[in-house]
């Protein structure tokens, strides 16, 4: 479900807040009258939040991943082996957020392997801390909550913009890349969008809850997800009532978050070589009974009290509680003969969902290949989704994981490591089109720039179609089976990529590198800094068309242009003039316009 | 080459080869259907008449409540669409009433009523998709994992793709939009506003995709023809068509480098184009006229779906600079899952569906006003299309969850419009027309009369499609004897 929003024009907070806070007036209003569940018609009183207790144990699973996560401290770093420059600035695409001179020096050095083991052993630095706080559900007054406090208000207290701020000087200063780089594929798989569901605080948590779960078990995602009170607003599953249960998130935690819509060989191909169903929408129903009889965790309060009765307001600040009043308690049959006997409540029933769909023989092509896709290429071959998808079923990839099934420290291992991935000579039909978030902080990286996200946002994000924490949809930016025509291949990114944002991709490099970005004076966000790049660095080589060229390609491409392009290249550096600083650009826009720089290999 | 995982049984095939070749349709036929080459073959023969004509493709995404899009009006009826609906039915009081038929709008559409009134206004009822004809019976005895339901019902992605590219397979690479195109062999591919949806798609082609704003700029900064004669520039892009002239190891790299080279060539023809917005070029003035109440002081224009609607009107107005004289066009918004929340308990005709369908309504009405405006009325019809209806019993989120079959609306100065098209569903819940049976099960999804290939053909046969050419676009058609419904 593709949204429109105006483009192109750059937007001021103060029409952008004139313009949605008619949404944020219309969903409190909704919210008022019972929106999130039913029940409208019950007195306005003030009503106690349920009173249940802190998740009930639910003994299957682990214990709950902890606020700072260790690193996987046991885990042996293998010893470091050099590599190319080439195989270096690969894994530099693959696996952090762009090459920079001396993260390259580093993994030429250290080798895949022992760098990505020492990503994974990292701390956590990187973190969502923008924005302000719960409030806004604790707020009493009848008086629209942001009435009075200013034009900076919905986009501080409700928008996902100060987490854009974040995501943006993450990307580009904090060292844990890895760990960003597989909680921004986390997030395109489990999407909740900020175009449908807004509070700043719900979204933090959400993300940082990614971040520390990136290197821990897929089940232990699939439990924080469902738990969220903001995924239970983004697909209904808050408040979700047996009596006539809302199927939105059931269908989507089949179809998007474990399984997928067809059945699959271990390695990813189609059974049958067409799709046969994974469920059907009994399937689905029989889930969304299992789901329901779940609410927002106490804390929350409005003026007119909390609806329907038992459930608490809504409030993002922990995970979802039970509510057995709301829980379906009919004997249902899940996937693979795991079911659910006469009289369950809501804890033992999401144990009972989680494990079906782990057990699922889909689950680990299903998420192994996505995981490829996000990280190193379009269409792997089957033999590699066969692989990753063993290391995620084994729990294990070499040195790495702990052996329980949905590791995800060892899948992405096997992502990253396998012969595919790291082959000097890739096939015809290898790669991927860089995604515009990773094209800015690509660009930005290479050229010691620095961003506080504010120009990634509405100028840039949103006509390249990838504003940050603003997808049209559960169904992501673009998705995972784009056709590219005049090939047989897959081009997810290539679903945004058309003659409009090809043109989009060019402008940026002429804002940046030509007219030196933005600067901080005109930034919204917080602790400006603009957005710009810094050439110094690369005008020492600006004498020689040739070195200053080379110099680019071999940071960001690994490899010299091809000798046609190279020397046409050079030839326009040259015509730029003899001021160094015009020829450094002129080299740099031209490096990165390249077809070798959008095309990963 | 495309995936046809539904071939008719072997004898059937060879009997139709054969009665082609002894009724002398050529080559073309005996090649079979849906095969790349027959499409080509095919077009040669095609009588592209002479004049303009355009179709343009309104996609809402998330499917469209059409129960509550267009109700019917009689009593029996009406209460029983009351009694099921509950706090999510329309008053019959509220309805916008169609005159001639038993039927109201949502009176969020009331930018439609000039269509109707003109009689260019057609809903079209129970459409969805289908491989061929179903029964109930049918359809319950059927697993979902044969060829003779489309595949997977009920999942947003995969009705998108299967109404888009116009097949029950959702493996299918390319869209029915840009089948067609490839089939009368058009100027254009088909130009979207709306993104890069599947619609467009043709195994050689993406669509054309243009800004969905009017006086957005689309070019590239420093290297549009202007600006060329400052020498650092032209040599700039001297050495950019020399990176994208050159051939590419790998085959997604040879893709985007056509993307490139193409976005350069349809800029420059382009561009000034779709920098016209309201306001700033007197030469547009009928089709501002039309836009008045949906733009602002300054020219821009209010909602997505009159921006995108301004932009084809645009390109119908200046077809001469767009070239050819057939196109298809394509435009989309989204949001109507409406799970929760559909509208405001105890003031049913606000909230969020309203909100949705005053957008269409509106941005429809102008962009008809402007086409007879400009004179092209009877050369553009505009059709919706929408992943599924939605589930006629509500659930406890004052929302509705996925269905199947929907009603859509025909608009332009060709269609038949006035009366009503297709079969409209039986409301019993759990009878002939619903999918369920059992009651936990029985919610009104509606087992489509009518399908996406009728619908389609319906359009495609006006627009100039010729019919060996529409079992090529639509290879399911033939399991339909009713080929074209007649609503233009």
């Amino acid at each position: 479900m593709a949204e429109t929003f105006s483009k192109g024009e750059p937007a001021h907070w103060r029409s952008r807040w004139h313009a949605v806070t008619a949404v944020a007036v219309f969903t409190a209003a909704l919210t008022g009258c019972g929106g999130s569940g039913g029940g409208g018609s019950e007195a306005a009183s003030a009503e106690a939040p349920a009173a249940t207790t802190a998740p009930s144990a639910d003994p299957a699973a682990p214990a709950p991943a902890p606020a700072s996560p260790s690193p996987t401290a046991t885990a042996p770093v293998p010893a470091a082996q050099p590599t190319t420059q080439a195989d270096a600035v690969r894994l530099a695409d693959q696996a952090s957020f762009g090459p920079t001179e001396a993260l390259v020096a580093t993994i030429k050095s250290k080798g895949p392997a022992t760098w990505v083991a020492e990503q994974m052993a990292l701390p956590a630095t990187s973190r969502y801390r923008s924005g302000l706080g719960d409030d806004i559900h604790k707020w009493t007054s009848s008086e629209d909550f942001c009435s009075g406090k200013g034009n900076t208000c919905w986009r501080d207290w409700y928008s996902t913009e100060p987490l854009l701020w974040d995501f943006y000087r993450n990307a580009l200063g904090q060292p844990d890349q890895l760990r960003q780089r597989v909680a921004l594929a986390l997030q395109e798989i489990l999407v909740v969008s900020s175009v449908e569901v807004s509070g700043t605080y719900g979204f933090r948590k959400y993300h940082n809850d990614l971040l520390d779960l990136s290197f821990g078990n897929y089940r232990d995602v699939l439990r924080k997800v469902t738990l969220s009170p903001l995924m239970g607003d983004f697909l209904n599953n808050a408040n979700n009532d047996r009596a006539a249960p809302n199927e939105n998130y059931a269908r989507e935690l089949l179809q998007l978050f474990s399984i997928g819509t067809c059945e699959l060989e271990a390695d990813g191909s189609l059974k049958t070589g067409k799709c046969v169903p994974t469920y059907t929408n009994d399937t689905v129903r029989a889930y969304a009974f299992a789901l329901t009889g779940w609410t927002y965790p106490a804390g929350g309060a409005t003026s007119y009290g909390c609806y329907p009765s038992g459930a608490n307001c809504r409030y993002y600040g922990g995970d979802m509680v039970k509510v057995d009043k709301y829980h379906d308690t009919e004997a249902r049959t899940l996937l693979g003969g795991h079911t659910l006997a006469s009289g369950h409540k809501a804890d033992a029933a999401l144990s009972t969902v989680l494990d079906s769909l782990m057990a699922h023989p889909n689950m680990a092509p299903f998420i192994g290949k996505q995981l490829i896709q996000h990280l190193v290429s379009s269409n792997p071959s089957k033999a590699y989704v066969g692989r990753v998808a063993a290391a995620f079923t084994a729990g294990k990839y070499k040195t790495f994981g702990t052996g329980r099934r949905g590791d995800l420290a060892a899948t992405v291992a096997a992502v990253l490591l396998d012969e595919e991935a790291r082959t000097a000579t890739p096939a015809a039909s290898a790669g991927k089109l860089r995604a515009p978030a990773l094209m800015f902080t690509g660009v930005l990286r290479a050229l010691n720039g620095q961003t506080d996200g504010d120009a990634l946002s509405w100028q840039w994000g949103d006509p390249l179609r990838q504003h940050m924490f603003r997808a049209p949809s559960v169904f992501n930016y673009y998705s995972p089976d784009y056709p590219v025509p005049g090939t047989q291949l897959v081009g997810p990114t290539f679903g945004i990529h058309n003659a409009n944002t090809a043109l989009a991709r060019l402008n940026f490099l002429t804002y940046l590198i030509d007219w030196g970005g933005s600067v901080a004076a005109t930034s919204a966000a917080s602790d400006r800094l603009g957005t710009s790049a810094n050439l110094t660095a690369f005008t020492a080589d600006a004498t020689s068309a040739p070195a200053l060229v080379d110099r680019f390609s071999l940071l960001v491409l690994g490899r010299p242009l091809p000798a046609a392009s190279r020397a046409e290249v050079i030839k326009a550096v040259e015509a730029a003039g003899t001021s160094t600083t015009s020829r450094t650009k002129a080299a740099a826009y031209l490096v990165f316009a390249s077809p070798q720089y959008h095309i990963q290999r | 080459m495309s995936h046809h995982h539904h071939h008719a049984s072997p004898a059937t095939a060879m009997n139709r080869r054969e009665w082609l070749v002894r009724s002398s349709a050529g080559l073309a036929g005996a090649l079979g259907t849906g095969h790349l080459a027959n499409l080509m073959l095919a077009s040669t023969a095609s009588a592209q008449s002479t004049g303009y004509k355009a179709l343009v493709c309104i996609f809402l995404y998330g499917g469209n409540d059409g129960l509550n899009t267009i109700v019917p009006t009689d009593a029996a009826r009406h209460n029983q669409y009351k009694a099921v609906r509950g706090s999510l039915h329309l008053p019959l009081a509220k309805l916008l009433p169609l005159s001639g038929v038993s039927y109201g709008l949502h009176p969020a559409l009331a930018g439609l009523s000039p269509a109707w009134a003109d009689g260019k206004l057609a809903p079209v009822f129970n459409v969805g998709t289908l491989y061929k004809p179903l029964t109930k019976a049918e359809f319950r005895a059927t697993p979902a994992s044969s060829d003779l339901l489309p595949d997977n019902l009920f999942s947003h992605s995969d009705q998108q793709n299967l109404w888009e590219n116009g097949t029950t397979n959702t493996l299918t690479r390319t869209g029915w939009g840009g089948r067609a195109s490839v089939a009368l062999n058009t100027a254009n591919p088909v130009i979207s506003v709306g993104g890069s949806a599947r619609f467009g798609l043709s195994e050689a082609q993406s669509p054309l995709v243009l800004p969905e704003t009017p006086g957005d700029v689309f070019g590239s900064y420093n290297l549009q023809p202007a600006d060329l004669s400052y020498a650092p520039n032209a040599a700039r892009k001297k050495a950019i068509d020399a990176m994208y002239a050159e051939r590419q190891p790998l085959d997604l790299g040879n893709a985007f480098t056509a993307a490139q080279r193409n976005a350069f060539s349809v800029s420059d023809r382009l561009g000034a184009l779709v920098k016209v917005k309201p306001g700033s070029d007197a030469a547009f003035a009928a089709i501002d006229a039309a836009f008045a109440s949906l733009r602002k002081a300054d020219g821009t224009l209010t909602t997505g779906m009159a921006k995108q609607l301004y932009q084809i009107a645009k390109m119908v107005f200046r077809r001469d600079t767009v070239q050819g004289s057939r196109q298809v066009f394509f435009a989309q918004m989204g949001g109507f899952d409406t799970h929760g929340n559909q509208l405001v308990t105890g003031a049913p005709t606000e909230g969020e569906h309203a909100r949705l369908l005053k957008q269409l309504g509106d941005a429809l009405g102008a962009f008809y006003a402007a086409m007879k405006a400009i004179g092209m009325s009877e050369s553009v019809t505009a059709f919706t299309q929408s992943d599924f209806g939605r589930t006629f019993t509500p659930n406890n989120s004052t929302g509705t969850d996925h269905a199947w079959g929907n009603q859509h609306l025909v608009v332009g100065g060709a269609v038949k419009g006035g009366t009503t098209y297709g079969t409209y569903p039986d409301l019993t819940l759990g009878g002939p027309d619903d999918v369920g049976v059992d009651a936990w099960e029985r919610q009104g999804r509606w087992i489509p009369t009518t399908s996406v290939d009728q619908y389609a053909a319906t359009l495609l046969s006006w627009f100039g499609v010729n019919d060996t050419q529409l079992l090529g676009v639509l290879p399911n058609l033939k399991n339909f004897s009713s080929k074209k419904l007649g609503f233009v």
